[in-house]
């Protein structure tokens, strides 16, 4: 119907998107999740899980199967499912939707659930342990640096997306700023005056969160206060960098810890809001099924609707940072084999649901002022006029007096090169919102809230993700030297926190200098690092399958794998060598180097260059697993290597029936 | 209908009691054979939140 309404030229209705994807997941979810986990896995419940086994009341702990799963859907939603179908929105809502419901039921979710399973078999052990256990020592070292790589190039993006929504926002600057002084608070008082009470000092922390959202009004019409928090990129950058340091190296306990409970509730809070939103208040789809730029010629990154939709799109369809949480904390919580199918499989289904419903806010904004809050000045113009010229141009009408006044009623000076996806993402979010009745002089308010929403769990993902790097790379230098291994030894904290935030700061500042947004850049290096580490844990379940079965079930992850090395090889390829300077690294390089030479040019130059060869590192790294992989297939079906795995035997379980 | 808005409340607790690390307390709790105490709080943060930044968040 939604096609008929489309080709007719009539308004399509974001309830058909809805319909669709939960009849696709459902059927997935009955069908072949289903027979994946009886005739694949051959999961049995009667089989004790690591949990059971190696319980010890703090890793390893039975729990109920609906409790695990909220815990891994917290775990593996983040920014991503809503970032990235905003971004891909400008080749049209139909192709990012297609691959978000596609590529989740048949490649995100098999890959979350047959790592989650490979890891119950195996103790709970981590995908690199398993890589180097199955695959072989080359494939675990490469997991490792790979896991390392994505994480500096995840952590710069996502920063970068904070640092474009509050650039120049006096408001969102405040509330996000504000949300330090609460962190804070709520650690000590947690800490020393209500020790244990976290739901408690959660409920405090959110209202004290929202009497910030309300008083940043009054901050950004101040004219004494405002100057106070209006940055340029260039500040908040710094900013967010000596915060990445100082959340990395002080106790979790004063910032981490009450940030995430703060955190994790106001996700799964507005993420149900915005469900409901839709669902009752079915907004229209504005944007078309496609536009002209599935040519490749987009304003918001450069590139062909093949690749770039699949790259620029990966937490919500596919990504490969999910197998870190499915070989992590989850499975040695699952009380019973079975209920992988609902945690594994289930949850990346409701993560796929999130990332349509981002998809439906940013497609119900007008196309020209979709285009006009996410196009670089670099592309459009660098004045308002230039831009609603360029953008009306390209058959998406905009007037500069529709922005002027859109711009006000949400509270900011101008919405104009807000690039990143979550300014428009809030806005499509404030419009839903706004138009249940309550009116649109709330606008303002719930636009300042979606932007606190965003910018309170990216923070949460950058200050844990920092500390994740930094141990990362004290276990890999404590290989070397014990002394750096030690956690807890000062110097070495600080030196490889200092080492982590410098990684990701060089990648941030460079996003934020670049004329075309950063996003541009950053957001497609990204998406290929995220669906590489897919890559690499595709060919570990492929592995898995190949011992377990032979040939017989290899497609089950072998046709997702084909898909995203296809898809992450000629994005990388196209990423690296386009003669276009808008999309080949390279060709921007040799372009800068063309024209007059300053330090400035001098610096862009250097950054495409280390963009080109970052990506030609992750392209190597995932060759050397993938053949290796292939190696070890090879060898198992000719019957020259042995199929022996790393399974743990089996141990009847003796869980009571209430689990 | 109303066992089923029991159980259904009954998950969202848990669910709750989970994120807020209420239930990983009580575990910490009985694994010590402790009753609680903000030494004992203190303590179990001490031990759990450094064991959780270890762990990756997704994107």
């Amino acid at each position: 119907m939604g096609a008929v309404a489309s080709n007719r030229g009539e308004p399509v209705n974001s309830t058909w998107l809805v319909i669709a994807s939960v009849c696709t997941y459902l059927v997935g979810y009955r069908f072949y999740a289903r027979f994946v986990a009886a005739r694949v896995m051959a999961l049995d419940d009667k089989r004790a899980t690591p949990a059971e086994r190696l319980r010890d009341g703090h890793d390893f702990e039975p729990t109920n199967k609906w409790i695990v799963f909220g815990h891994h859907f917290a775990a593996i939603a983040g920014p991503g499912p809503l970032v990235g179908p905003t971004l891909a929105a400008q080749f049209g809502y139909l192709p990012g939707f297609l691959w978000i419901v596609i590529g989740a039921t048949l490649g995100g979710a098999v890959q979350d659930f047959v790592i989650l399973f490979g890891s119950i078999r195996r103790d709970g052990k981590s995908l690199g342990q398993i890589a180097r256990e199955e695959v072989g020592k080359v494939g675990g070292f490469t997991a490792l640096i790979t896991v390392l790589l994505i994480m500096i190039i995840l952590l710069a993006v996502i920063g970068l997306v904070v640092v474009n929504a509050l650039k120049g926002s006096p408001w969102g600057t405040f509330t996000i700023a504000a949300t330090m002084p609460i962190a804070v608070f709520m650690g000590l008082y947690l800490r020393f005056w209500r020790p244990g009470k976290v739901v408690e000092t959660s409920i405090i922390g959110f209202v004290l969160l929202m009497a910030s959202v309300y008083g940043g009004q009054a901050v950004a019409q101040s004219p004494s206060l405002a100057p106070w928090f209006t940055y340029s990129g260039a500040a908040l950058a710094s900013a967010l960098i000596v915060y990445g340091f100082f959340s990395s190296a002080l106790p979790v306990w004063l910032l981490l810890a009450p940030r995430g409970y703060l955190s994790t509730f106001v996700k799964l809070g507005v993420v149900m809001l915005l469900a409901v939103g839709i669902i009752f208040l079915r907004p229209e789809l504005k944007l078309p099924p496609f536009t002209r730029f599935v040519d490749g010629t987009g304003p918001i990154f450069a590139g062909k609707i093949f690749p770039f939709c699949f790259i620029t799109i990966a937490c919500g369809a596919v990504s490969g940072f999910h197998s870190l949480i499915s070989s992590g904390t989850t499975p040695k919580l699952l009380a019973r084999e079975r209920h992988a199918v609902a945690v594994g499989y289930g949850s990346m289904l409701l993560e796929s649901f999130v990332a349509v419903m981002a998809l439906i806010a940013a497609a119900s904004l007008q196309p020209g002022v979709f285009f006009a809050v996410n196009s670089p000045a670099g592309i459009v113009g660098a004045t308002p006029a230039a831009a609603v010229a360029t953008i009306s141009g390209w058959g998406f009408p905009v007037t500069a007096a529709d922005m002027q006044s859109l711009a006000r009623d949400a509270g900011e000076q101008t919405l104009f090169y807000r690039t990143g996806g979550a300014p428009s993402l809030a806005l499509g979010m404030a419009q839903i919102f706004v138009s249940s009745g309550v009116g649109r002089a709330l606008l303002a308010f719930w636009y300042h809230f979606a932007i606190m929403f965003e910018a309170l769990f990216i923070l949460t993902t950058l200050d844990s993700g920092t500390r994740v790097g930094r141990f990362m790379l004290q276990d890999m230098l404590g290989e070397v030297w014990p002394k750096w291994g030690q956690t807890n030894w000062k110097p070495g904290m600080l030196t490889t926190s200092a080492v982590i935030v410098a990684a990701w700061g060089y990648f941030l500042y460079q996003g934020v200098i670049d004329p075309l947004g950063g996003i541009n850049t950053l957001w497609p290096l990204f998406g290929i690092a995220n669906q590489l580490l897919a890559a690499v844990a595709l060919c570990v379940g492929t592995t898995i399958l190949v011992k377990a079965h032979g040939a017989r079930y290899m497609w089950v992850t072998s046709i997702p794998l084909v898909w995203l090395v296809v898809v992450c090889f000629v994005a990388g390829w196209e990423k690296i060598f386009s003669p276009l300077p808008a999309l080949g690294f390279l060709a921007q390089a040799d372009q800068l180097a063309a024209g007059p030479q300053t330090a400035a040019t001098s610096a862009l130059i250097f950054n495409a260059r280390l963009d080109a060869a970052v990506t030609g590192i992750f392209l190597v790294l995932v060759a050397t697993i993938l053949v290796d992989s292939i190696r070890v297939w090879i060898g198992v079906l000719g019957g020259t290597r042995t199929s022996k795995t790393t399974e743990t035997p089996f141990v009847p379980s003796r869980l009571a029936e209430e689990l | 209908m109303s066992a089923f808005f029991k159980a259904l409340a009954q998950i969202i607790m848990g669910i709750v009691a989970e994120i807020s690390d209420q239930n990983a307390y009580k575990r910490h709790l009985a694994a010590h054979g402790a009753v609680h105490s903000p030494d004992e709080w203190r303590r179990f943060q001490d031990e759990h939140a450094a064991a959780n930044s270890r762990r990756a968040r997704c994107c």
